[in-house]
């Protein structure tokens, strides 16, 4: 085991020294309310913060929080080393595809490490998790040597621990976004905790419905709901388990034999083991998940999933090997990563026959001879799925060499990863790129490549090719594994698909203010933006929410494009979520589920001197004199979260524009619709409000709206007759009234909630 | 009847985050009591009238208030540069020096930091840093470099020296006599310029705060001024918030240039007035308050000695000022300068000399009392900063300080007074001449307001408005906190006044002595 030794600050004091700022200190306690260990007060006679330098640990968590950089800290860190077990070495790697990486062996290490955790007040570790697991809760279950109590914890938000402990790359997620990690230093071994509390006590089924129908986790009862999912992946294993919890019925269409998605075909034995990756299928079906394999769901089969299911939830993934287009790409000996790991996954396994498998790729190993020279497969790319490619190959006989395009400093895969495969014997060449494959004369089979130079200067652009000399490498195969893509059939049958994980506009207040965002990224976290990645991906975990069209939720690389395990299974979770929120059902259902809930409109505003929001708040109270629950909110205040919690929404704007010139709606309701994510089949009434003539405002939003696939069914324009206050704002109640009758709660659930 | 999406009941979308949430909860202890005599009435919250706010809230309110002092500045230094010589006629001279420091008092004195509100110095630096007139915008232009702590723990001191330096630059060539107009044009382009690379180089409005010559004289003598700034509304929702917007900027403002939180302000003395945590504060919990003048004086329970020290130098700057005004102090600066070779008025070593005495009298006679009554069984060391450390001299001079401040204040609107009453008219023919029109003859160059007996006798009321203010702060100030450290309250106010009383006199003594001297 290797111990790594916390980073020490350049001074090498023994107690880290707190200096607040007085003149800038404003007071504002954002440093108090987030110190882990309680070292920062306030002066309630300067009403400045003060710090105990005793208590501090050097964490820089204030640092990070203090909105006005008013606090200095300067030493080292208190924190113990971190227990960092070194991975197996096997003897003899040929036919070897026991797990490499190693876990906790015993509590103690275990308790070394949950001791390091700081249990911060605003965990910058949980925004970080894809899952937004409760780290803190879990780590500290550990610490107190409860098990169940962990399991509870991580429960809440994630059902492949044990999966994700293995797969998840925690440096550019939670422990990269650990405060140790922000602040330069080591941080707490989250993946290895959550590794050792599904190594020491298996992973719990999903719970049983509660009487009536109802979730043990919080969900409200489903009344026999028929939820379809395409795909048998992380994601579709996320949305099945809350589902199946909820007491959904729900089936489960996968293409392949068996289920799993990338998990089981993609994902080695020695990184993530069979078993481990059986797990979740087999506790759900055990549930009573109706697990259809080698069942293909096509794009135009979708409808006959819906009108056989209330809700499909789409969770395909992104299957389709992306290839080179390089001469010689079409020789024999040619292949992508896909078939060669599912193939040599066969191969590896117990009762497998590795050489036939090579035979049948025309290769040869070494075998046990020295003298003889094993086949040599070139692998095209550097990424995770590369290094999976390239090990593999080394476990059967066989040379590897990765050749990647980009340079080392800016690669795709995992350090660690990188460094396990070089120590197993691939050669990884960076700033190279294959040009040209050439077969052995009239063979029509590979023989060798023909490889240029490359150089990239930075990560955010493509290398260049450089001129000169190239170089030829033998290649007895090729395997293309520079990543997979989204059945582009599918785009027409879920329109906004994939969703791009990027946040735009100003980030999330509350990110802000936890720190995650603060500073430049850490060593540790192989200098990824891991703030950035997590806000990135919370546009997809929210995508998850919304409907893409009408009874139709998207999930996993399905929706977003290829990603991770646990993002998949986070959004299968969210879909899953909001497709228990919605109640959605099929036209010939007489009641559906859960038909007794008032329905919620959200009537969301752009205001500037009052009338809009008045005639919102009007608006809404015709809704609620119908029976409905409504909230009224700017739209500045409205977010994914917000439009994903409506059965219908009501969009409002003042309008612009000088009298009969460039008359509009506002410019943040404009922004603000061109922002929106897919709305797909949700009613939505638009209403502005004029001074002169609202000209075309309301077909401009409706444009807008209808572009996100939300269905406008009413609209009107208020003047400033109808807005007068002596007039009660009855124009926007009445139209209140008459929106809430026409989205009547059978329509607005026949429309696709 | 309304859903919320963190019900979990109603919602089962509820972020998850929320959950891991574990924060402490913030520190309320002494708060009423902190802030019970600096929080302004909720009545004047001016922004509770809809068109005001409305007003305020746009985003091109402040933009709209700058936009014509830049424009008036740029033509002072095109003007100034290529206009008529003579002070009089041209624009750029007679506007400075004319009018523009006059209204500036007189903002100071009734706004506080009005002028900072529709500064085009800062604004100018502003739009450049923010790459916007007035649009809340994402990315910032320049380094974003913080203010080195070292230096920023001297407070209010730096833009005192800087202050002190330009004065003393002023009277070397007779910028504000005024001299040659181009001098006049050459120090604004200074002045914009080192503004611009303050703002390029470091963050939010850190020359503003840190180094603007003006800072430290807006600040002290603004807090004599009627507007409280913007402040919270209910101090509570300002402690549950957890984002903080108006300090970090939200989505529809930045955060708050002079590093200032609404809900801790207690005067108005780092309020620039930008509006910017009224606009981004999400919970509408910011408001624009009035307050009855001199609160910013007597109000505020934390004292910081860089604005004592700050007050005292400027005391000694304008009480130099009016010294050198008077026949006898030419004769000794000539005297001075033909001994240590130094080419003309004023001598280095005689301004900074002199205000340093005189500041240092101030303070001595702080110190004065201090050493005579303050209590001798009283705790009254403090460790801490330049700012807040505490002493027994400390605890008597920076509470007198601030109740100086309407006394030094008034001395300072008295001073700009005779080049206003006697040749603010000036402004008209100079206007005109940059059209072509008029000159030196026109009837209205040698209007004068008022003669210079009445300028005398205004000077004088104006000194007698300000003794009485700063009076009036300093009995309440010594009440509440020198007279719990004194062993005499009698004394202590005898004292203090007494103080008050002798700054007063000495000022309207030299006014009657300087003949309304410009």
């Amino acid at each position: 085991m290797t111990l790594i030794a916390t980073t020490e600050a350049p001074s090498g004091t023994g107690q880290p020294r707190v200096t607040v700022l007085a003149d800038r200190c404003a007071g504002c306690q954002e440093c108090v309310i987030r110190c882990p260990v309680g070292a920062l007060s306030m002066d309630t006679g300067r009403w400045i913060a003060q710090a105990d330098d005793a208590v501090c640990v050097g964490c820089r968590q204030c640092v990070r929080t203090c909105p006005f950089s008013a606090i200095v800290v300067d030493g080292p860190m208190l924190v113990g080393p971190r227990a960092e077990p070194e991975p197996v070495q096997p003897e003899r790697l040929v036919g070897d595809v026991g797990e490499v990486r190693r876990g906790f062996a015993s509590w103690t290490e275990a308790l070394a490490e949950a001791d390091r955790c700081l249990a911060c007040p605003d965990p910058t570790c949980v925004r970080g998790c894809p899952a937004h697991n409760d780290i803190p809760g879990f780590i500290a279950a550990v610490g107190r040597r409860d098990l169940q109590g962990a399991h509870e914890v991580l429960r809440r938000t994630s059902v492949l621990p044990d999966v994700c402990a293995r797969v998840c790359n925690q440096a550019a997620q939670c422990e990269g976004s650990c405060t140790w990690s922000l602040a330069g230093g080591t941080p707490v071994a989250i993946g290895r905790l959550e590794r050792f509390v599904t190594d020491t006590m298996a992973v719990p089924p999903p719970a049983a419905p509660l009487p009536g129908g109802g979730s043990s986790h919080g969900g409200m009862p489903v009344d026999g709901m028929s939820v379809g999912i395409i795909g048998a992946g992380p994601a579709a294993a996320g949305a099945a388990w809350a589902l199946v919890e909820a007491g959904a019925s729900v089936t489960v269409y996968e293409k392949d034999p068996v289920p799993g998605g990338l998990c089981n075909w993609g994902i080695p034995d020695f990184t993530l083991p069979e078993a481990v990756a059986a797990r979740p299928w087999r506790q759900l079906t055990e549930a009573g998940v109706d697990l259809r394999c080698a069942t293909e769901i096509r794009p135009e089969d979708l409808d006959r999933l819906l009108a056989t299911h209330d809700a499909v939830i789409a969770a395909h993934g992104a299957s389709m090997p992306m290839r080179l287009p390089v001469p010689g790409a079409e020789l024999e000996g040619v292949t992508d990563a896909t078939t060669f790991l599912q193939g040599a996954k066969a191969a590896l396994e117990p009762g497998g026959d590795p050489v036939a498998f090579r035979a049948a790729l025309g290769l040869a190993g070494q075998d046990g001879d020295p003298g003889r020279e094993a086949s040599r497969v070139l692998v095209l790319g550097a990424g995770n799925t590369a290094m999976d490619v390239a090990r593999t190959a080394r476990r059967l006989g066989l040379e590897a060499t990765c050749v990647d395009w980009l340079d080392e400093r800016f690669a795709l895969t995992r350090p660690d990863e990188l460094d396990e495969a070089r120590h197993e014997g691939v050669e990884v060449r960076f700033c190279a790129t294959v040009t040209r494959l050439d077969p052995d004369g009239d063979s029509g089979r590979v023989a060798s490549a023909v490889l240029a130079r490359t150089t990239q200067a930075r990560a955010d652009r493509p290398p260049k090719p450089l001129g000169g000399a190239s170089e030829a490498l033998r290649a007895d195969l090729v395997v293309m594994a520079m990543g997979y893509r989204v059945d582009p059939t599918f785009a027409g049958t879920l329109p906004g698909t994939p969703v791009r994980r990027q946040a735009a506009g100003l980030a999330d207040r509350h990110w802000s203010a936890s720190g995650i965002l603060a500073g430049p990224a850490s060593a540790f976290a192989d200098h990824y933006p891991v703030g950035t990645l997590a806000l990135g991906r919370e546009v997809g975990l929210w995508a998850a929410a919304l409907p893409v069209r009408a009874r139709v939720w998207t999930a996993g690389d399905a929706l977003v494009g290829p990603s991770t395990v646990v993002e998949a299974m986070a959004q299968g979770r969210r879909a899953a979520a909001a497709v228990l929120d919605a109640r959605p059902g099929r036209p010939d259902r007489a009641a559906p589920p859960g038909a007794d809930r008032a329905a919620r409109v959200l009537v969301c505003y752009e205001s500037s001197g009052g009338h809009t929001a008045r005639a919102a708040t009007a608006i809404a109270d015709g809704f609620t004199e119908r029976g409905y629950k409504a909230r009224v909110l700017p739209i500045a205040k409205v977010g994914p979260a917000e439009l994903a919690s409506a059965d219908a929404v009501v969009v409002g704007s003042f309008v612009e524009g000088f009298v009969v010139a460039g008359v509009r709606p506002a410019k943040a309701m404009r922004a603000w619709l061109a922002g929106l994510p897919r709305l797909g089949g949700r009613p939505v009434g638009v209403f502005c409000t004029y001074a002169v003539a609202p000209k075309g405002a309301l077909a401009a939003m409706r444009r807008a709206l209808e572009d996100t696939g939300a269905t406008v069914v009413a609209e009107a324009a208020f003047g400033p007759r109808q807005l007068k206050p002596e007039a009660g704002v009855s124009g926007p109640l009445v139209f209140g009234r008459q929106l809430a009758r026409q989205l009547s709660v059978e329509g607005a659930r026949g429309n696709g909630q | 009847m309304a859903f919320d999406v963190q019900d979990r009941a109603a919602a089962p979308l509820a972020d998850p985050v929320p959950v891991a949430l574990r924060m402490r909860p913030p520190e309320r202890e002494g708060l009423e009591e902190r802030f019970a005599s600096s929080d302004p009435n909720p009545g004047l919250d001016i922004t509770r009238n809809p068109r005001v706010a409305r007003l305020v809230r746009s985003r091109k309110f402040q933009f709209l208030l700058i936009l014509p002092n830049q424009i008036v500045f740029w033509t002072v230094i095109f003007v100034g540069l290529l206009g008529t010589a003579v002070p009089g006629l041209n624009f750029g001279a007679a506007i400075t020096w004319y009018v523009w420091f006059a209204l500036v008092f007189v903002m100071m004195v009734v706004v506080g930091r009005a002028w900072c509100m529709m500064c085009p110095f800062g604004g100018f630096g502003e739009w450049i840093q923010r790459r916007t007139f007035f649009q809340r915008t994402q990315k910032t232009l320049g380094l974003g470099r913080k203010f080195p702590e070292p230096l920023a723990r001297a407070g209010f001191l730096i833009p005192v020296v800087s202050f002190l330096l330009l004065t003393w630059i002023e009277e070397f060539f007779n910028i504000a006599g005024p001299g040659n107009p181009a001098d006049t044009s050459w120090m604004v382009v200074g002045i914009v310029g080192s503004a611009l690379v303050f703002f390029l180089v470091f963050e939010r409005r850190t020359f503003c705060r840190y180094i603007c010559p003006l800072t430290s004289l807006i600040g002290t003598i603004g807090s004599v001024g009627s507007v409280a700034g913007f402040r919270t509304r209910d101090r509570e929702v300002c402690l549950n918030c957890e984002t903080k917007d108006c300090m970090r900027g939200g989505t529809e403002g930045f955060g708050c240039p002079w590093y200032t939180w609404p809900g801790s302000a207690d005067s108005n003395l780092y309020c620039g007035l930008c509006s910017e945590c009224y606009k981004a504060c999400p919970e509408d919990n910011v408001g624009l308050f009035l307050q009855r003048p001199l609160t910013s004086v007597v109000a505020p329970r934390r004292r910081r000695a860089d604005v004592a020290w700050a007050v005292v130098l400027l005391w000694g700057l304008v009480l130099y000022q009016q010294i050198n005004a008077t026949n006898g102090y030419a004769s000794f600066d000539n005297w001075l300068n033909s001994h240590l070779h130094f080419p003309h008025y004023p001598n280095p070593v005689a301004y900074l000399g002199s205000i340093a005495l005189l500041a240092l009298a101030t303070a001595g006679a702080a110190w004065g009392i201090a050493a005579l009554l303050a209590r001798r069984d009283a705790d009254l060391e403090r460790p801490g900063s330049f700012v807040d450390r505490g002493s027994r001299f400390r605890a008597f001079f920076v509470p007198i300080a601030y109740g100086l401040i309407p006394v030094v204040g008034a001395d300072y609107f008295a001073r700009q007074l005779p080049k206003f009453f006697q040749h603010s008219a000036r402004l008209v023919p100079s206007v005109q001449h940059i059209f072509g029109f008029s000159g030196a003859h026109s009837p209205i160059y040698s209007t004068r307001i008022l003669s210079d007996p009445r300028i005398v006798l205004v000077q004088v009321i104006v000194i007698a408005a300000g003794t009485l203010g700063a009076a009036w702060c300093t009995w309440r100030i010594a009440g509440r906190e020198l007279v719990a450290v004194g062993r005499s309250a009698l004394a202590v106010r005898v004292t203090t006044l007494g103080l008050v009383a002798a700054c007063g006199v000495v000022a309207a003594l030299l006014y009657v002595a300087m003949h309304a001297a410009p």
